[in-house]
């Protein structure tokens, strides 16, 4: 039952115009990216930008109202089994099988994505070793901590070894130790070749730290994309980093300065 | 702060339970598609709706009662063997069972989502004095049964007066409240030993068996409310015996026994001491005695409730300290059987979904040892057997589409996986089959022994099942097609109960026909009988196919 994937295109992720709506309220507007083999892609934005309902427009779990998705060239909208199958997906949220040991659950994805017990069993062993899970594969899922969960749903996602990563804020939650670990492992899987990760994140630093390439959403808009220095060169900001550069993308800063001096002295 | 912000809060705090229980947004469920407005209102009114189901119930479990005291009393022939009073003490003995059974299971089921729901430890950060915080959680835990409630304590007195006069009706008053507050009780006591010894036990090794063990122990009480209906023939040829004997060991043990000591009240006031038949002026006196300590056993249960309701909600789960496996693996398998496995592994932490296993089981062993009661070579006691099988068969459907709830439990993160839906309704249809086959099997067991049939009663389950997969996968694909096109997938008594009774109907109706044409062909020979069956429960597999597995279903 060896996991093989026959990719129609080497492009990991294709987005094309996809819009995403709740209701009346649009949360997606025509949204176009992609993360080519060996990248790690980041999308950037505040709280709301947008950036979840994209990611659960490619893992399937909204429908886009327009635009397509294409995870190696597959029609993720209408080809939903076979996309997900090359998609290893961290929730921002740890939605779990709470009656569930993370073994038991782990046991339940391998089944799933129909991996051999030999492989799935060594990759399990090696990642709960790494992130110090071991303690805790036998106990139920509702007595872990958020950390130990997210570390669950990590390995979840990498337990297949798919060729396309999909992370919602995974470092959320996690020690020092493991975000160095997670890091660490997403330089090395896209190193590998082939393989794309978008990783969603409202933390800078990680993205300078990361991504090849980011993207900047705001209010469900591609406000900027592109590496960090074409981004600087986009708002002829020679040094600035990626906070300064998202701030005035977003046009934000200075709405910032604003905020903060209509704050006043917080001990009044 | 005052009653009045306990009430504000607790009814913020009720707002948001209804929230989850409807959407489990926190188990990661999504929004759904175009209805984003009016989401509160809308969870607050499916939880209103389920509620009065269960009142409607409890109040048809009550009139019924009523109209079988009045029918007694206009025609005495009936159940001439039972004294007047000590029928009318048995009947509400059975009512107030079945009340505490019912309000109870409906506690089992919401107290897992009040928990998970963490709806008041969001609110623990707040600056609010620890005897307003007391209160909003008495409050919260009090409007998870308000109607049900209400309509037990208020409806009880007022049929039992219509039924045997205004003042019978007052003295079945203490007997309903007292029935309300174990079951709060019984719910809260159940609700700490799940997050304890269930929730909280490790996977591997033996554990499971223990775990189910401790859920068989846990819900032979919650049998009750099925058992009872099912022994009460049983249960009035004792009362017959026990009115022959008049005042004895057996008829002390009966009048100490709650709710007795309570249901017999109504009676004595009606009809004098007299009218119950097996009482004594000991007897008066142990009567009251009992239902004395009852009462004072309610009054505790009350002060108890009030101090440990909170502590409930916040009660961390025990695990146990002992060090892990030098190492783990993991054991792939198809995806159907997957689903299965993950299934039991959640009931066996989840007492609500291990009800749904048992009950049929557990019944079936009980309508199983019912047969030994008949005399043999009785061609009743055959039809008993086969009886039990067609229960078996109509309980393993009925609560068919209360397995789909287990989805909702990441429910988002399970639609990410590559899992067809076809592969989801192969696997709860399994489990349905195996409940039915394994209760089916234990009748049979059973049965064997005393009538030794094996052609007819194997043939009989072999060719039922086909019908009981068909009935699941009706039941299933119609869900699977309901949550597609409402974006809510949640079928739990408490947030949902209509939907789970409304797909159950034809469900019930695919399962029960084919025993039904069975027993009007058998007369033609049981060998035609069976032919019929056949068919029909063939017909009824190859029907529910497209349903289950056709375009918009999976």
């Amino acid at each position: 039952m060896a996991t093989a994937y026959p990719a129609s295109s080497s492009v990991p992720l294709a987005l094309e115009g996809i819009s995403v709506a709740y209701g009346e309220r649009p949360a997606v507007q025509q949204l176009s990216l992609t993360v080519q083999p060996g990248e790690i892609y980041g999308l950037l934005g505040s709280n709301g930008a947008g950036k979840t309902s994209t990611i659960k427009a490619i893992v399937g779990l909204v429908r886009p109202v327009a635009g397509e998705i294409r995870v190696f060239g597959l029609d993720a909208l209408r080809d939903g089994l076979a996309t997900k199958a090359r998609i290893g997906y961290v929730p921002e949220t740890s939605m779990l099988y709470e009656a569930l040991t993370p073994r038991e659950f782990l046991e339940f994805v391998a089944s799933v994505r129909q991996m051999d017990a030999a492989t799935a069993t060594r990759r399990m062993r090696s990642y709960a070793e790494a992130f110090r899970l071991e303690a805790e594969l036998e106990e139920p899922i509702a007595t872990l901590s958020n950390g130990t969960r997210q570390k669950v749903l990590i390995i979840a996602a990498l337990l297949h070894a798919p060729p396309l990563l999909v992370l919602d804020e995974p470092l959320n939650s996690l020690d020092p130790r493991s975000v160095r670990i997670m890091k660490d492992v997403l330089l090395r899987y896209v190193a590998s070749g082939g393989r794309g990760v978008l990783f969603s994140t409202h933390t800078m630093e990680v993205a300078e730290q990361l991504c090849q390439r980011v993207g900047i959403l705001d209010r469900g808009v591609l406000r900027g994309e592109g590496s960090l220095a074409a981004l600087r060169e986009r708002v002829a900001a020679g040094d600035a980093s990626l906070e300064e550069i998202f701030l005035r993308l977003t046009e934000e800063d200075v709405g910032v300065r604003a905020a903060v001096d209509s704050l006043g002295d917080p001990s009044v | 702060m005052s009653w009045r912000e306990a009430l504000r809060l607790s009814n913020v705090a009720f707002t948001e339970l209804s929230l989850q229980a409807v959407y489990a947004f926190r188990q990661g469920n999504v929004l759904p598609p175009g209805r984003s407005k009016n989401l509160v209102a809308r969870s607050r009114r499916l939880v209103v709706q389920s509620k009065v189901v269960i009142s409607a119930v409890l109040a048809l479990l009550t009139l019924g009662a009523a109209a079988i005291l009045h029918l007694k009393a206009q025609s005495p022939q009936i159940f001439s063997s039972i004294p007047a009073g000590l029928f009318q003490s048995a009947i509400l003995t059975g009512l107030l069972s079945l009340d505490i059974a019912l309000l109870w299971w409906t506690g089992v089921q919401v107290i897992p989502t009040l928990i998970s729901s963490g709806v008041l430890p969001v609110l623990e950060p707040l600056p609010i004095d620890p005897r307003t915080f007391r209160r909003v959680a008495g409050i919260l835990y009090l409007r998870l049964f308000d109607f049900p409630a209400l309509t037990i304590i208020i409806l009880t007195p007022i049929a039992v007066g219509i039924a045997l006069g205004p003042l019978a009706g007052l003295a079945a008053l203490p007997g309903a409240v007292v029935a309300v507050i174990y079951a709060l009780a019984l719910s809260l006591l159940t609700g700490r030993f799940f997050l304890r010894r269930v929730q909280g036990s490790r996977g591997g090794g033996g554990r499971t068996v223990v775990r189910w063990a401790y859920l068989v122990l846990w819900l032979v009480p919650a049998f009750a409310m099925f058992g009872f209906i099912t022994a009460a023939p049983a249960f009035f040829r004792a009362l017959g015996g026990l009115a022959v004997q008049g005042p004895s060991v057996g008829s002390g043990l009966l009048v100490a026994a709650f709710p007795f000591s309570f249901a017999a009240l109504p009676a004595i006031v009606a009809g004098g001491p007299s009218s119950v038949a097996i009482l004594s002026p000991t007897l008066d006196l142990v009567l009251g005695v009992a239902a004395a300590a009852y009462l004072a056993l309610a009054a505790w249960s009350v002060v108890w409730l009030s101090r440990s309701v909170r502590t409930l909600l916040f009660l961390p789960v025990l695990t146990s300290v002992s060090p892990p496996a030098a190492t783990f693996s993991l054991r792939p398998m198809s995806r159907a059987r997957a689903v299965l496995v993950k299934d039991l592994r959640i009931a066996s932490r989840t007492p609500g979904y291990a009800f749904l296993i048992l009950l049929p089981i557990l019944d079936a062993g009980a309508l199983g040892l019912l047969t030994y009661a008949t005399p043999a070579q009785n061609p009743v006691a055959a039809s008993l057997a086969l009886g039990a099988v067609t229960t078996a068969a109509l309980l393993a459907t009925f609560f068919g589409p209360a397995f789909f709830a287990i989805e909702v439990i990441a429910y988002s993160y399970g639609r990410s996986l590559p899992l067809s839906n076809r592969s989801v309704i192969l696997g709860k249809v399994a489990l349905i089959g195996s409940m039915y086959l394994i209760a089916a099997a234990l009748i049979v067991g059973l049965t064997l022994l005393r009538f030794f049939e094996p052609f007819t009663f194997v043939a009989f389950v072999l060719v039922e099942l086909p019908a009981v997969l068909g009935a699941a996968l009706f039941e299933l694909g119609l869900l699977f097609r309901w949550a597609r096109r409402r974006g809510l997938a949640i079928t739990n008594l408490y947030a949902g109960a209509w939907v789970a009774v409304l797909v159950s109907v034809p469900g019930l109706i695919m399962a029960g026909l084919p025993p039904l044409l069975f027993d009007l062909a058998r007369s033609s020979g049981v060998g035609f009988g069976l032919e019929v069956m056949t068919l029909v429960a063939v017909v009824e597999l190859a029907i529910s196919m497209p349903v289950a597995f056709g375009r918009g279903a999976s």
